[in-house]
Formats: C-alpha cells, structure tokens, sequence
C-alpha cells in the first residue's frame, strides 16, 4: 500500500499523470473508486483483498476523460480491460499508465500497451476449479431446469442496468436498450425484456469480455452474471481459440472467422 | 401518413388458381396505412403497370407493394413503372405469393392465408421505406481478359476493335490454348493452327491489347467498373525484349527428355524450351523444376550460346498492378487423363490413350509429325479402337453429364485416322451420336459411310494387354446385347472434358460461383449465359461448360458486346442498397462509438475513417463512413455494430423489424 | 381436434435460399405452408435480436438460412453468420431455450428440394414439439 501511494505521490508530482485512478475507503469496510489529482491526497489510495472491483470502466466515462492522462490501480482484469478497449480504439496507446497489480500484490508500472501486453504474457487464463464447476452444474442439467432456473434468476431484474454500467466493456453513450425505434429490447422489468436484456448483453460482450465480474458485484438483485460471463469466455475459446484482452492486435472472434470453423447444427 | 398500394397479381392461374386473391385484396384493403386493394388478371403487363401508375397519381400513394411473383423476376419491372408515375421506385416491394406461396401449396384457407400474412409483411416494411437515389461511379474503359485461347483471344480482339484497351493474361508460355493442340477441327476439316495463328497474331500486334503470357492472376479487388487487379508476371529466366526467337538455346541444352506438355505427354521437350513452333510470343521459357542449373547449380549452356545474352537466370516473378472496369473469364478446360480409368488399366499401358494425345499423333507438327504410331513401339496400328463417352455421363465417376464435343471428335478422329491408314480398321464403341451442329450430322455420316468407321452401340468393359495387342471387350446392344471382342493395336479414350484443377481457387478469387464440378456458373441458364452474377465479371468459352469452338467463340463475341455496353458511357448508376452510418447534430455528431470492428468486417474494405472537426480543425469525433462507390449492401456491418449507428439502406433495421412484427 | 399448425419465420439470404425457394416453386414442389420467409441480403445481415424478436412475437419454429460456405454472394457474409450462431445457439442453450426449435442450414440456389425438405421436417418436429408456450408466456401484458 505505503509503495503505491509513494508511486502516485511521485507520478502526480513529476506531472506523468494529471489524475490517479484508485480503490480508496468506501462505507462500511467496503472499497470504492478514488481519483487522486494532487500528490498530498495519494494517502487516499488503499490496496487490500477487499479492492476487487475492475477500476477500468473508469477509462471511458466522459466525465473521467476531462481530468486528463490518468494512471490506473489494475489487477489483472483490469489490465485485460485496458488491452481490450485499446483494441476497440477506444484508448490510444500511451494515453493510460497502468499500475499492474500481481495476484501476489506486487506493483509494476507499465507505461504503454506492449508493456501491459508482456506483463499479461506471463499469466495464464483459464476458470478456476470453482468456477468450472460452477458451470458444469448448469450444463449437466435438462434444458427444462436450466430454463426454470434462469427464469427465477432473471424474475428479479429491475432493469437497473448496473451491470452496464459496472462493466468496462460497455462504453456506448447511446445504448442499444435505449433505442425505441425499433425498440428491440422492452425497458420494463418483464419476464420477456429481462431475458432478452441480459442475453443481447452476453452476445455483444461474447469474444470481448474478460470476466472481471464487476457486472455480478454491481447487481443489487444478485443475479448470478459470472456463469454467463465465464460460459462466454469458455464458448469462444472453445471453438475460436484466443483470450479477449490479452493484444491489443487480438481479431474480435465474431468479427474474423476461418474456413475451418466447425459446427455440428447447421443443416 | 401512409398511404400504401396493394396490388395482388392473379398471374392467370399461376396465383389465382390456389390462393383466393379477391378475398386477400378485400383483407389487404383493411390493413392499417393501406388505402387501396386491388387485383389483376396479369400486373406485369402493360395494362397491370397503368393500374399502379394511375393509382399512384389519384391516389397519391406514399408506396406500392405488389403481390406477386418473386422480386427476383419482376422487382425491376414494378420499380421502374413506379417511377415513371412519379414515386421513387424504392418505395415498391413485392411480395413473393408465387413461387413461395400459390406454387407450393395446396388451394386451402391456409394458403390464401399465408398469402394474405406476406402481403401483410409487405406493407409494413414499405410503411418504413426512404426514398433512394442511384449512386454514380466512374468506370474505367479497360477490360481483363484471363485465358489466350480461342474464347479469350475472340473476346480479346472485339473489345480491342470496339475502342477499348484490353490486357490478356495466360497462364502458359504461349496464348492459343487447347485449339492449337489440335489437328483437323470439325466440321471442316481445316487444320487449326492455320485458322487460329491469324487470330493469335493480331492478338499480339493489336495496339489496344497488352498481352501478359506465362503469367497469371494473383488478386482482384474492387467491383464493376472499378476493379484492381494484379497480375503475377512469371520469371521465365529470359529477357524477352533481346530475344528474337532464334531457338539455339532449345538446341544447345542437354535435358532432352522432359514430357512436352503441349504434345499431352506423348512428345519430349527440352529445360528450356518454346511450347510449339507457332507460339505466341515466340520466346522461350525455363522450366526450373527440370532444368539442371536450378537443380544442380551447372550447366548454363543457353547462356553460352545465346547471340543476345538474353539469358536471365536470377529473373523473378514480377507483379503488375492495373485497373480495369470489366473482367472476362475465358479460362477453358481439362480432359481426364487415361490414369483415371481403372477399368481400362489406369493409364499403364502407353498404347491407350486420350482423345488429345490423338490430336497430337495427327497434328503434322506432332512427336510423330502427322502419321499415326502406337507409342509403345513406334509401329502403326492396324486396329484401333475409339471409345466416346469415356467417364462423362458415368454417374459413378461423378461426371453425369454430357462433354458435348467427343462424338464430333471421335468421328473426325477415326476419319483422320482411315485417311492416313487406309487398310486399317476404325471401331467406334458409342452410346448415343451427338452431332446437333450445323453440318454436324453430315460429317458423321460421312465417317461411317465414306470412311468405313465401323460403329458398335455397346459400352467397353474392360480393356487388358495380351502378346502385344490390347483386348477390348464391349457389347453391342444393337444385336441384342451380344459381347464384342476386338484386338486392338491402339485405344482412343474420348475421356470427359472437366474444369481446370485451379478454377475453384480463381472462381473464389473473382467472387463468382461454380457448380459442383467447377464450371463457372452463369447468371442465368437460359437468358443471361455470357454474364455472372458477380457485376463485371463475364464468361466465355468451356470454363462455363462443355462447348466446340463456334459456341466458344459466339460466347465471347456475347461477353464482349456486354463489356462494350459496359464501357458505353464513362459512368455507371449504382444500386443504393448501401450501408450508412449515422450522423446528428453536435455534440453527438454519431451515435457511432469508433470502435471499428464493423471496418475489420467489412469484406470489401467499404469502411473509412472519417474526423468530425470543428472551424478551427480541432478532430472534436472520429466515427466511421461507408464508402458509396464501394459497399455492396450485405450488412455483416449492421448485425455486427452493438450500437446500431450503422444501418443498411433497403433493410434497414427498421424496416426489417417491422416485417418481423407483422409475421 | 384440429392439428396444432406452428407458426414458423425464416430469416433468408437473397442470392441463395430465397432463390432456392424460389426454384422450389418454379418445381412446384410442394411443402408445409407454415412458413413465412423474411428476405435479407445475405445471412450476414441477419441480427440474432431478429430470432429473439420472432419467438417474442409468437413463432413456434424459426429458420435461418444462407449460402453455403465459400459460395457467399458477399464473400464472406456467412463465415462471420456461422459463428455468430455457433455462440448464440450455445447461450441459448445456456439460458435453457429449445434449441430444437431454431434450426440453422445452408441452402443454395439450385436446391430448391432441399428447401422444401428443410420447412417440412423443421414444421414437422416443431408440430411435435407443440407450441413454444415456455416463451410466449412471458411476452403479453401489453409489452411487445
């Protein structure tokens, strides 16, 4: 913690960055963004187990992108967030310094993208023994059960869209459910629109979400989100191999294809 | 407010026979936006058309929907009726109650029914239609031609003699292609380099036409009127402009052996070489996967002799780019080799051979200059035996159809043959004659009853080697299915004639489709046999399907008359069915996010880059732009973008989304 | 009691399917009329809302159908389709839909039987399926 605040104490200091993205002290021993723009406030930042969140959706807020060059507290995730947007031209290299954060908590400053691209080289990405068991659980059921429970997860979506806009990935300013013309997806918290919501969310993130999970956190409801964030990743990589996040020169897997892809249901 | 048209076709039968089009009018009629339902016993025809028309001006209707045939019939002809009335003739659809309703289905409630729910879905996407206007796009006045054989070389000259600069590219050293293999053509007789050399030489020395030999294509970008082409130059080892063709080089070089491929293999060239004495151009080229100064590093004898050193061992190939507004696929054909005949003995034994390998025995330029030998032992052949339709209509050999030109050429075979041999004997083992050209029938008639060909209607079992002879066992069906047994000294396969190995690679590099054996597809099988149905892109000659020389040549003469129409005038109106992406009022200039996935999707690199900028030149947005001249409307794009900036006009999501809700 | 007759929505491309149908017709051969096609340029174009929004608006069965691989009229319109598909009908299945109900397959233009073939034995097994009540069950109340 003392190494991160010296670190944004000297970056603001030596003007490398106007502001710094960080986890400070929330309400009740919980953790939430801070943006520290002067060397005195850095005492703000903390770095505990509690700082989970991905502190990237930051990177594309209109409000955030006034303060200036930011650098921003990233674990892995978050690294893979940056990576990410710097594919979809929506962060231009050089633009964010990231302060990656180890599984083991060690710092290191990573100035530009082929910085933060050799750092995540040497991490591997796969669903922990938890997670995959987590999903095996909803795969080795019938259709019929995985619908009943879906239906009953998805009965308590207020249509609250936290998990948007928790989610670095979801940087649009005008939202596809915003659209009334056509109005493809209904905005009332209804049975219809909720699955629909959730599953045009889990399509447009399919190739690009790199399962921070901020979206389940963010979800007031407790709508288990990380099942279909993790199925996502597992189904892309399944058949289309790569990892979202990890090069910023990475093709979009619903946007390339190859001759070879495989399918057994096409007719 | 809508005020949309429906006009229901009774097709005189076709529609009216299954589908009750009174009652779907009368219910048409209801619909919400609709204000008049009408039916006619024929919409297409002069009289159906004024209906529209007049109802468009009394009316004032805001869009048409005609209830009919498919679009892909007549969408063309109501559009442009609409527009002679004053509506823009995107505001017309059709509903396909034909071929996807009154044809399909049985006359029932249910089908009237169906047809009454399509016109429905009609209506409501026509309710969402925008006007649309043509998009102009220059064109450039060159034309493509890819192969040098009769059929390229026909289409080279008259689009050359139109006004128009044309590029020839073939693939082999020399232009003339299958033809100047041949002997004697059918139905003349005449000898086939003496008709075609004239035509190659004016290809040569046409100044409208750059021909490209040895050479082939490598990419093709762009669309109709404005194609980018690149054509790999192949390194034939030699400077072709010090070289004049005098052939020392052939003489001096040691590799003697290598199987000449225009003597199909039965004839032996040199590493260095000139395919034949009438090649155009008439300059060498090294075979380097046979010639022993590649292989080994020594040699170099052409170099030495050469009076024009115009020896180039380190040549590479070189890649010419051109822009070109047309392009004509002339490309030709193959034959199945004898190998492919397991019934005959795979090709092993040298006495059994093809019908071009017999082209090359008779030519007076052939390895045996014109006299008919068995290649085994050089000795000539008392007996031979012609086999027609060798693999083509074989179901078993994936061939089920007909090579059209082997009953002419297996009877001129065997009339060639009793001419040079007048004490032999000629069989000719048939299924059917094919002979439906003009004079086509005559000179078969004159194989059997001036030349004495002995015809036997029997297919041939199996043919096998025995003390020098070969046993044909057939059967002749004209006595009864009685088995037929003939010693010959030489076989003659007519083998079926099949697309070149490459021209699934070159159909998918032009963007064009194929059929399942390979011949490049026409638009249209009966009224559109020159055109594909990629824009610009035309056929001629056997790479369509099997054709003889006057239809390879009428179809170029076709496909270089659509090119002439082409390069008519220097602009060229474009369908708007075309991609947009939105733009609005600052600050959101676009709900376009920049995140360009939809340019990376793009198959046509339609998708740009454009920067909004303020007064002072400040990039205030950068969003993407469609290139009009470019896009060809598939709309990958618009399913691809999560925001929806971008949309396709003539689909738009709208559109769509409502045809979706009135299902 | 009369057969239940599923309402079934097919999503098609213009170049292939829509003009294998169209051959179908010109064969008259005939087949299940529960069928409703949607023309679309290319299978490329076809949004995966658009399946959600047919099952949304009542159909039982839906088809989406498209040129064969490399045979695109677009070039490439069904490459980028074929795995949006592979990802959707997997989530589908994920989420517990019936994929049985929304079937994939490529038809050319010369394949005016197969068309027929695929509409009858995709209405005959959504027949046996019975209507799709588990989704049309949430839409209603006034919500499209």
């Amino acid at each position: 913690m003392e190494e991160l605040r010296k670190k944004a104490r000297e970056l603001l200091e030596r003007g490398a960055v106007k502001v710094v993205i960080g986890y400070g002290p929330g309400s009740a021993a919980r953790t939430r963004a801070v943006f520290v723009r002067k060397p005195e406030d850095a005492d703000q930042l903390i770095l505990n187990d509690q700082c989970t969140q991905n502190l990237s959706v930051y990177l594309t807020k209109p409000e955030v992108k006034t303060l200036g060059k930011p650098a921003i507290v990233a674990h892995l995730a978050g690294l893979r967030s940056l990576v990410q947007l710097a594919a979809e031209n929506q962060i231009a290299d050089g633009q964010v310094l990231a302060i990656g954060v180890s599984p083991e908590g060690k710092l290191a400053e990573l100035p530009d993208l082929k910085a933060v691209e050799a750092y995540l080289a040497g991490f591997r990405f796969e669903l922990s023994p938890e997670e995959k068991a987590e999903l095996d659980k909803i795969e080795r059921m019938t259709a019929q059960e995985r619908w009943k429970f879906w239906q009953e997860q998805l009965a308590r979506c207020l249509k609250c869209y936290a998990c948007r806009a928790a989610c670095p990935l979801c940087y649009c300013e005008r939202c596809l459910a915003g659209n009334n013309q056509p109005q493809w997806i209904p905005v009332a918290s209804h049975q219809t629109g909720n699955l629909e919501w959730h599953l045009i969310r889990a399509m447009h993130l399919a190739g690009r979400c790199i399962g921070c999970g901020n979206c389940e956190r963010a979800c007031p409801v407790g709508i288990p989100l990380s099942l279909v964030t993790h199925k996502l990743g597992e189904e892309v990589f399944k058949n289309f191999g790569g990892r979202p996040g990890l090069s910023s020169q990475q093709e979009y897997a619903l946007g390339s294809w190859k001759l070879e892809d495989k399918e057994n249901f096409i007719g | 407010m809508s005020r949309i048209g429906v006009f229901i076709c009774h097709c005189g039968e076709n529609i009216a026979g299954t589908v009750d089009v009174v009652k779907a009018a009368q219910a048409a009629a209801q619909f919400p936006g609709v204000v008049q339902g009408a039916e006619y016993k024929y919409m297409c025809s002069d009289p159906g058309q004024s209906l529209i028309k007049e109802a468009i001006r009394e009316k004032k209707l805001t869009g048409v929907v005609v209830a009919a045939c498919s679009p892909r019939m007549h969408e063309p002809t109501f559009r442009r009726a609409c527009a002679e009335a004053g509506l823009n003739p995107f505001l017309c659809e059709m509903a396909n109650i034909r071929e996807h309703c009154s044809w399909v289905h049985e006359k029932s409630e249910a089908t009237t029914r169906k047809a009454t729910e399509l016109i429905r879905i009609m209506v409501e996407k026509v309710k969402r239609n925008k006007p649309l206007y043509p998009i102009k796009v220059p064109v450039t006045k060159t034309a493509l031609v890819l192969g040098g054989g009769i059929a390229g070389i026909q289409a080279a000259l008259d689009v050359a003699n139109a006004g128009h600069q044309v590029i020839l590219v073939e693939k082999d050293p020399s232009i003339g292609g299958h033809m100047l293999q041949l002997s004697e053509t059918f139905p003349t007789l005449d000898c086939s380099q003496c008709i075609l050399t004239p035509r190659m030489v004016e290809v040569a020395q046409h100044p409208n036409i750059t021909l490209y030999s040895y050479s082939e294509l490598e990419s093709v970008e762009g669309f109709i009127g404005n194609f980018k082409v690149k054509i790999r130059k192949k390194a034939r080892g030699v400077d072709e402009k010090l070289c004049t063709g005098c052939g020392i080089c052939s003489q001096k070089c040691p590799k003697k052996k290598i199987p000449s491929e225009f003597d199909a293999g039965l004839g032996k060239r040199t590493a260095i070489y000139v395919p034949c004495p009438q090649a155009i151009p008439n300059k060498p080229v090294i075979d380097r996967a046979n010639c022993t100064y590649y292989l080994k590093g020594k040699c170099k004898a052409c170099e030495k002799f050469c009076p024009r050193q115009a020896i180039r061992f380190d040549q590479k190939d070189e890649l010419v780019e051109a822009e070109v507004g047309a392009i004509v696929a002339a490309t030709g054909f193959d034959i199945l080799q004898t190998r492919d005949f397991p019934e005959y003995g795979y090709g092993q034994s040298q006495d059994i051979i093809n019908g071009l390998q017999f082209e090359r025995l008779a030519s007076a330029s052939g390895p045996t200059l014109g006299a008919i030998k068995r290649p085994s032992d050089g000795k000539e052949p008392e007996t031979v035996v012609f086999i027609a339709c060798a693999g083509s209509r074989d179901q078993a050999k994936g061939i089920p159809y007909c090579s059209k030109i082997c009953c002419m050429y297996t009877a001129k075979h065997a009339m060639l043959y009793k001419h040079k041999v007048h004490h032999g004997k000629a069989y000719v083992f048939y299924m059917d004659i094919r002979a439906g050209g003009k004079m086509y029938e005559e000179f078969v008639r004159r194989a059997i009853e001036e030349d004495g060909v002995i015809y036997v209607r029997g297919r041939v079992s199996r043919i096998y080697e025995e003390d020098g002879k070969l046993v044909v066992k057939g059967a002749d069906t004209l006595l009864g299915a009685q088995p037929v047994e003939i010693r010959a000294d030489l076989v003659v396969l007519a083998t079926a004639m099949v697309a070149n190995p490459d021209a699934e690679a070159l159909a998918q590099k032009l963007r064009v489709s194929y059929d399942p054996y390979h011949f490049l597809s026409e638009a249209h099988p009966k009224l559109r046999p020159v055109e594909t149905n990629t824009g610009g892109i035309f056929l001629a000659g056997a790479c369509q399907a099997p054709k003889d020389i006057p239809e390879a040549v009428a179809q170029a003469s076709g496909a270089a008359a659509k090119v002439s129409a082409l390069f008519s005038s220097s602009e060229l109106s474009r369908e708007p069915v075309i991609a947009v992406v939105n733009r609005t009022a600052p600050p959101i200039f676009s709900t376009c996010t920049a995140c360009f996935l939809c340019e990376k999707v793009c198959p046509y690199q339609a998708i740009e880059r454009e920067e909004i900028k303020d007064r002072k030149g400040n990039v205030l947005k950068v969003a993407a732009k469609v290139n009009q001249g470019l896009c060809q409307g598939c709309g990958t794009c618009v399913a691809l973008c999560r925001v929806k900036a971008i949309d396709l006009q003539g689909f738009s999501n709208e559109q769509v989304y409502a045809e979706m809700m009135a299902v | 009691m009369a057969e239940f007759q599923p309402k079934i929505v097919a999503f098609v491309c213009n170049w292939c399917t829509y003009a294998g149908a169209d051959l179908a017709g010109t064969s008259r051969i005939k087949y299940a009329s529960n069928v409703r096609i949607i023309r679309l340029p290319c299978t490329g174009r076809i949004d995966f809302m658009l399946l959600l929004k047919a099952l949304d608006q009542g159909a039982d069965g839906v088809i989406v159908s498209g040129c064969h691989p490399n045979d695109c009229h677009y070039t490439a319109g069904n490459f980028h389709a074929r795995r949006r598909w592979i990802v959707f009908r997997s989530l589908l299945d994920f989420l517990g839909l019936d994929t049985r109900r929304v079937h994939f397959a490529w038809v050319s233009a010369a394949e005016g039987a197969k068309w027929a073939q695929l509409v009858n034995s995709v209405t005959e097994e959504v027949q046996r399926l019975g209507p799709y009540h588990d989704y049309q069950k949430l839409a209603g109340a006034g919500v499209e």
